[in-house]
């Protein structure tokens, strides 16, 4: 990109600068240690043109252009910020909408001033239990909503337009049943699946490097590819799948394995749907995904330009997409949880601030922002606000949305950017070479690489090379105990009783008939090969049971069965 | 896990529901510590029904703690019930070692 005159003085340049450096560290007594991302990459201490002398125009591109490098759109935020997507999700189905509306008024707002409902469902849930079971108590309405059957998402959306309104239901494995639900719950009012706006999770591969239980990664496959069947044919709004970059992050991965692996899985989930019979353009622009964005600033910025870079060309090359919405990476920022404190938990605010100043400089499409108290309890009204009130400020006060791409032709982001790509190619093709995401899951070696990651962390925080303020740098002995939110203790209680009066006063017979069917779609189901789903069997038959009043706990009771659910595989 | 593994310690994960998995496990491994990991709420039950379940079976020396999302308040009434240590997040593997070093019961380490 550069003519030899401006490479010659570039590397003069260098030489100069260097020379000045190091003289400047010798009297300085620097440590030594060499300058690297938090993913471990090494990087210099400044940049020059020739250190993108590398790069073709090409890879850069344009925003709005294949691929994709600089943004999925011509326009970043200038017609249209990002949307305010924050979690939501607590006690009583009432509980949550009560903080639904009240940030709503704080002014939460998603695309064309539409409201955006970002819900999380509860532990029991999570669990793919009813709230009358045993190992429910001290979970109902806990991390999110106590919402179990269509009666529930009734309370829930009580007086809402399902047409005028996007819905985000953040499952665990209950994606089926939650979904099934919400399409039940509209037709009640009329509203046609067609006509429904929101997203599934659709992502079942947690169990790669979370201890918990869950369905067996083939079998998980196969529902994530029945959803993505069904929906395509039946709700060309709803947003299928949800990447969960952020889960590997969470749970320690680097930045570069949270693109690397994601894609790896991505391209897995892109062949079993074509194996299927599904077109790439006919499902992918309706695939989004959840990125983490944590504390090494230029590292993160550069990580999402990387992966719209290796998605769009790993998509147009590998599996033919030629729409352009079939090779954009459509991101939900997730601001990193695990970096938080628990110590002066105010100087999280801090944190957040910074990582969503971060999203917005790399092009994000929605944001939840986690709130100051995130490693006490979940958000109190007070910190849920000062969250949203991040994302005000910058898009209201700094004048960033105004360009867009604005770190593009910074050497530095450029040269981050082609590194961290080609480090997270060099993860897929390790994955591919062991036959793709669900071979290595099985083998163990995604949850080894992640703990491996987590261990070095771990490492360099107890160490003290990794500082974190108020941890293990700039400690306070004495802690004000802070204000901690609390679901109400009668949650429980209520819930139990509505679940019990649900299956007394429900049409017993429907409920028996529409289970057994379930029953009957599920055992065939977990027979089928990738190569003869697209019947979307299940899917109906789960609609069904949903239309039926059956819960979250009983569907989940009937696929954990099928599909022999157990400690991770 | 892996750093209580490097120094010596036999570590048995079980994921789990309810609290009798765990006192099965617990039994049957013969275990002198019981180290609960929360990070979601809901902890309160699981640890009510651990301790009345290891005075029922007669693990009462086993010395029991716990980890995570665990608020300050939580952790007073935990200590009060006769969970040992409770560890919040910042806390590591360091001083999880050092306290079962000095605590457990009269194992040499």
């Amino acid at each position: 990109m550069f003519d030899e005159k401006t490479l010659t003085e570039s590397q003069e340049a260098e030489a100069r600068w260097r020379a000045a450096f190091n003289r400047l560290g010798e009297r300085m007594e620097s440590n030594g240690r060499p300058s690297e991302t938090q993913s471990g990459l090494p990087i210099k201490n400044a940049y020059f043109p020739h250190d993108i002398e590398h790069l073709e125009f090409a890879q850069i591109g344009t925003p709005g252009s294949y691929p994709f490098t600089r943004g999925n759109l011509a326009a970043q935020y200038q017609f249209m910020s990002w949307a305010n997507q924050p979690v939501i999700g607590y006690g009583l189905p009432e509980h949550t909408r009560e903080r639904m509306d009240y940030l709503a008024a704080q002014g939460m707002v998603g695309y064309f001033g539409r409201p955006f409902y970002n819900l999380v469902y509860d532990l029991v849930s999570h669990e793919g239990l009813d709230p009358d079971h045993q190992a429910a108590r001290g979970r109902i309405g806990q991390c999110g909503m106590a919402v179990y059957s269509v009666r529930d998402m009734g309370r829930l959306f009580n007086g809402l337009d399902l047409r005028k309104i996007n819905v985000v239901h953040i499952t665990y494995y209950q994606v089926i049943p939650a979904l099934a639900q919400y399409i039940a719950y509209a037709e009640r009012l009329g509203i046609q699946p067609v006509d429904l706006r929101g997203n599934s999770m659709n992502w079942y591969h947690q169990s790669a490097y979370v201890g918990m239980s869950a369905f067996p990664p083939d079998q998980a496959l196969k529902l994530a590819v029945e959803l993505v069947s069904f929906c395509t044919k039946q709700m060309p709004r709803w947003n299928t799948t949800n990447f969960f970059c952020y889960g590997i992050e969470e749970a320690g991965g680097t930045a570069v394995e949270e693109i690397g692996l994601m894609l790896a899985f991505g391209k897995e989930l892109v062949r079993a749907c074509v194996v299927a019979g599904l077109k790439p353009d006919d499902f992918l622009p309706r695939f989004g995904f959840q990125i983490a964005q944590a504390n090494d600033f230029f590292e993160e910025v550069a990580k999402i330009r990387a992966m719209r870079r290796i998605w769009a060309t790993t998509m147009h090359e590998t599996f033919g997409a030629v729409d352009p919405r079939s090779m954009q990476v459509r991101i939900h920022t997730h601001t990193s949880g695990a970096v938080l404190t628990a110590q002066q938990p105010l100087v999280n605010l801090i944190r957040t601030t910074l990582q969503a100043f971060g999203a917005a400089l790399a092009g994000t499409q929605a944001m939840e922002v986690s709130s100051y108290d995130e490693a006490l309890a979940i958000p109190t009204a007070e910190a849920a606000t000062l969250a949203l009130r991040v994302q005000q400020v910058i898009q209201e006060e700094t004048n960033v949305q105004a360009v867009s791409d604005p770190l593009a032709g910074s050497y530095y982001v450029e040269a981050l950017t082609d590194q961290i790509a080609k480090a997270a190619l060099a993860i897929v093709e390790k994955v591919e070479a062991q036959g793709g995401y669900v071979a290595a899951q099985q083998k163990g070696w995604i949850r080894a690489e992640v703990e491996r990651s987590a261990a070095r962390w771990r490492g360099l925080v107890n160490s003290g090379e990794r500082r974190i303020v108020g941890q293990n740098c700039y400690v306070r002995a004495e802690e004000p105990e802070p204000e901690i939110f609390e679901v109400s203790p009668d949650v429980e209680q209520i819930a139990i009783e509505r679940v019990r009066e649900l299956r007394e006063t429900r049409d017993s017979a429907r409920f028996e008939r529409a289970m057994y069917d379930f029953e009957v779609a599920a055992k065939s189901f977990a027979k089928q090969k990738v190569s003869e789903l697209g019947d979307d069997k299940l899917m109906l038959a789960a609609i069904e049971a949903a239309r039926a009043d059956a819960t979250t706990g009983e569907m989940m009771g009937v696929l954990k069965s099928a599909l022999t659910w157990g400690p991770p595989h | 896990m892996r750093m209580l593994r490097d120094r010596g310690f036999e570590v048995i994960f079980t994921n789990f529901l309810i609290a009798e998995e765990i006192l099965s496990s617990a039994l049957q491994e013969d275990v002198d510590v019981i180290g609960i990991s929360s990070s979601s709420g809901g902890h309160m039950p699981v640890f009510e029904d651990l301790l009345a379940g290891m005075r029922r079976q007669g693990l009462d020396d086993v010395l029991l703690v716990g980890g995570g999302i665990i608020p300050p308040r939580d952790i007073r009434t935990l200590k009060e019930w006769g969970v040992a240590e409770v560890f919040r997040p910042g806390s590591s593997a360091e001083d999880l070692i050092d306290f079962i070093r000095k605590n457990v019961r009269g194992v040499s380490l």
